[in-house]
């Protein structure tokens, strides 16, 4: 009888899945282990996308594929003051630290967080928190359809867990610290995932942050998942600065229910490659969703957002606005999916993707994709990809700006149209600072505004 | 301080501007009228450089210098200052360091020492008198979200920072109420020295009340068709773009 042969390039998951098996992964709960094993099966089955999927047409992770991440149990040590540096300054915030992917107890400070609200790291949820993570872990996010969500769920092992209960507002941002490290120079899988709840009507502000330690080429490969309440407000930052060398992937899937408010901003400027899956499922009445980001590409880079806005119910709003600017030969990839059931009226959906392109061999693949299968909606959406606006340039240039500093001038102000959207004003100024130190670097002058809000 | 001689212009390959003579001495105020598409905005957007407008003849002399060779950030080194019909909004970046990088080039330009932001907001504060702005509008970003009034104000306050030797007002009375165009008007008044001059490009006479012009030229089909004093203007309003057209098909 012939043995089945497994694809090559599935085969050092398995014997990874092995290794981890045997040790990071003893401490969790048996259920917890059964849709590992699942999620194995299905992803050794389909194995890495291929640019032959519609869903990965633009976005070839071939080089992924080939390179053999390995799973890094425990924490390693990363250069002392990275994490101070790496906090939103001048702000109170609990913050909880990961390193490739495991708590770091040692750089987090929780201290002080009141009214039930939780914020610890899953492995310590599963045992504290276990009816909560049972009933909302790993049952929104599909792991069939994306292979780095099935990757991600058969490695499910420690992360973020957050519990609001209901009516408790935060008073502080919580900040959510995720380093990535080298460590004994192998690349390093840093499969995180992440669970937050937001019980009825409660109000957090979280700021979702990917730093590298070095520059590496390790693999962050996110699921978080995300569960709005009746009446709840969220506001969700992610901030993702990784080595240009890694991989960056994360599949951030918000479920909102009645009435709930929830904004999310994504900022992306690091990565060789990086996708950003964004779903939100829209499941109660008058929910208000804001799907915003901005991506900053250089080098060779390739930036990736698919984003998925699924209308169930009647009377709710959706607003996206996501800009990019694309410097050298870099590429850029928005795909905005808006699909509105037929019970779904009044819906009030607007797409907007916005690319600025400051180089001649610059790339973007941008493509909305409305699914509408109810009458009475208003849904719009919009794309463009251009350089410089040339009246724009030209009325700065008349008050004595030369052409390098007018560029400079627009391209601060075409990205502070995206970062106005953030809501919670300290969040925004953080990342404000980021996205002009970044420019600075990439236009290689200090001699760029810092950006003020209206 | 500037002749423009037989300039002619075009966009998209259609011709606008068809051969414009005008000089303008120092310490002057010229009004250049006509009726919409006559090629009042042309004339002022080619003066200052917009590179969407092609010059295929005539010559412009500034001071001596061949302006048309400029790029637009040269001419407004060389001191040509246009205040925008539609001023541009800039989100992300503040009124102050807009000002600050125009006049800051333009000092280097002429060799002078940069002013540091202590120096450059004591005279800002100064300057924003001159056209009675609120002292926030230096901290919020450029244009955005101001008011027609505000951004036209704004328009002002940049001439009076840049202290421009010729200033090209494109119609800077339009989407204003009375009480904007008084300040705007006596802005731009305050600014008028002997050294200085200013072309004002409008549709209507009315501004015309508050900027009082030494000359007025009517601008039809993209040539200067009648040129006066500022009766003519009052003669304009009373009676029209409508009788220059006809004594223009009578002398025809």
């Amino acid at each position: 009888m012939e043995e089945k042969i497994m694809p090559n390039k599935n085969d050092h998951y398995v014997s990874e899945f092995q290794a981890f098996q045997q040790n990071g992964a003893s401490k969790s709960p048996a259920w917890v282990n059964d849709v590992r094993t699942l999620a194995l099966s299905v992803f050794t089955e389909r194995g890495f996308p291929t640019t032959k999927e519609e869903d990965w047409k633009y976005t070839n992770v071939s080089a992924i594929a080939k390179s053999p991440f390995t799973y890094s149990s425990g924490t390693s040590g990363i250069p002392a003051g990275l994490v101070e540096s790496l906090l939103i300054k001048n702000l109170d915030q609990y913050v909880i630290v990961f390193i490739n992917g495991h708590v770091s107890k040692e750089h987090s400070n929780l201290e002080g967080l009141a009214d039930g609200a939780v914020v610890k790291n899953l492995i310590e949820a599963y045992a504290t928190h276990t009816d909560i993570v049972k009933e909302h872990l790993a049952k929104y996010v599909p792991f069939n359809k994306n292979p780095f969500t099935a990757l991600n769920t058969a490695f499910i092992n420690d992360g973020a867990f957050i519990h609001i209960p209901a009516h408790v507002e935060v008073a502080k941002p919580i900040h959510l610290l995720f380093i990535s490290t080298q460590k004994e120079g192998k690349q390093i899988a840093s499969h995180i995932r992440n669970l937050i709840v937001v019980e009825e009507g409660a109000k957090v502000n979280i700021a979702h942050s990917f730093h590298s330690a070095q520059a590496n080429s390790n693999l962050t490969n996110v699921v978080t998942e995300v569960v709005a309440k009746k009446n709840s407000t969220v506001e969700i930052v992610k901030v993702q600065c990784e080595s240009v060398l890694s991989y960056h992937f994360e599949n951030l899937h918000v479920h909102q229910f009645h009435e709930s408010c929830v904004h999310v901003f994504s900022l992306a400027v690091g990565g060789a490659i990086a996708r950003n899956d964004m779903s939100v499922i829209i499941d109660g009445e008058s929910t208000e969703c804001n799907l915003n980001g901005l991506y900053i590409t250089s080098g060779e880079q390739l930036i990736d957002h698919h984003t998925f806005m699924h209308h169930i119910h009647p009377n709710c709003p959706s607003h996206e606005l996501f800009k990019g600017i694309l410097m050298d030969k870099s590429r850029a990839v928005f795909n905005g999916k808006v699909y509105v059931e037929p019970e779904a009226q009044k819906t009030d959906s607007k797409q907007t993707n916005r690319n600025l392109l400051l180089s001649d061999d610059a790339v973007v693949d941008t493509k909305p994709e409305l699914e509408i299968f109810a009458d009475d909606v208003k849904c719009t959406h919009g794309a463009a990809v251009g350089g410089m606006n040339e009246t724009h340039s030209f009325y700065l240039k008349t008050r004595g700006i030369t052409e390098g500093s007018a560029r400079g001038i627009l391209t601060v102000g075409f990205a502070a149209e995206a970062t106005q959207k953030i809501v919670h004003p300290e969040l925004r100024h953080h990342v404000d600072v980021i996205v002009v130190d970044h420019l600075r670097t990439k236009f290689g002058t200090a001699n760029l505004p810092d950006i003020v809000h209206a | 301080m500037i002749e423009i001689k037989n300039l002619h212009a075009s966009v998209n390959g259609k011709e606008i501007l068809k051969g414009i003579n005008l000089k303008v001495n120092a310490g002057e105020v010229h009004a250049i009228m006509g009726p919409n598409g006559s090629g009042k905005s042309t004339l002022a957007q080619v003066l200052s450089g917009h590179p969407a407008y092609t010059v295929t003849q005539g010559e412009v002399i500034f001071e001596g210098q061949n302006l048309l060779e400029l790029e637009p950030e040269k001419r407004a080194h060389a001191g040509v200052f246009l205040a925008f019909q539609y001023p541009v909004e800039i989100p992300g970046v503040s009124n102050s360091y807009f000002l600050k990088a125009g006049l800051n080039e333009i000092r280097k330009s002429r060799g002078e020492e940069e002013l540091d932001s202590m120096q450059f907001l004591k005279m800002l504060k100064v300057k924003m008198k001159v056209v009675e702005m609120d002292p926030s509008f230096i901290h919020r970003p450029v244009n955005e979200g101001f008011s027609g009034g505000e951004k036209k104000r704004n328009e002002i306050l940049q001439m009076a920072v840049i202290e421009p030797k010729l200033a090209i007002l494109d119609e800077t009375d339009s989407g204003l109420d009375i009480d904007a165009l008084k300040i705007v008007s006596s802005g731009v008044n305050k600014l008028k020295t002997p050294q200085n001059a200013t072309i004002v490009v409008t549709h209507y006479q009315r501004l015309l009340n508050y900027i009082v012009p030494d000359f007025v030229h009517v601008l039809v089909n993209g040539r200067i068709v009648k040129s006066g004093g500022k009766e003519l203007a009052m003669e304009l309003e009373a009676n029209g773009y409508d009788f220059i057209r006809e004594e223009m098909l009578q002398a025809s």
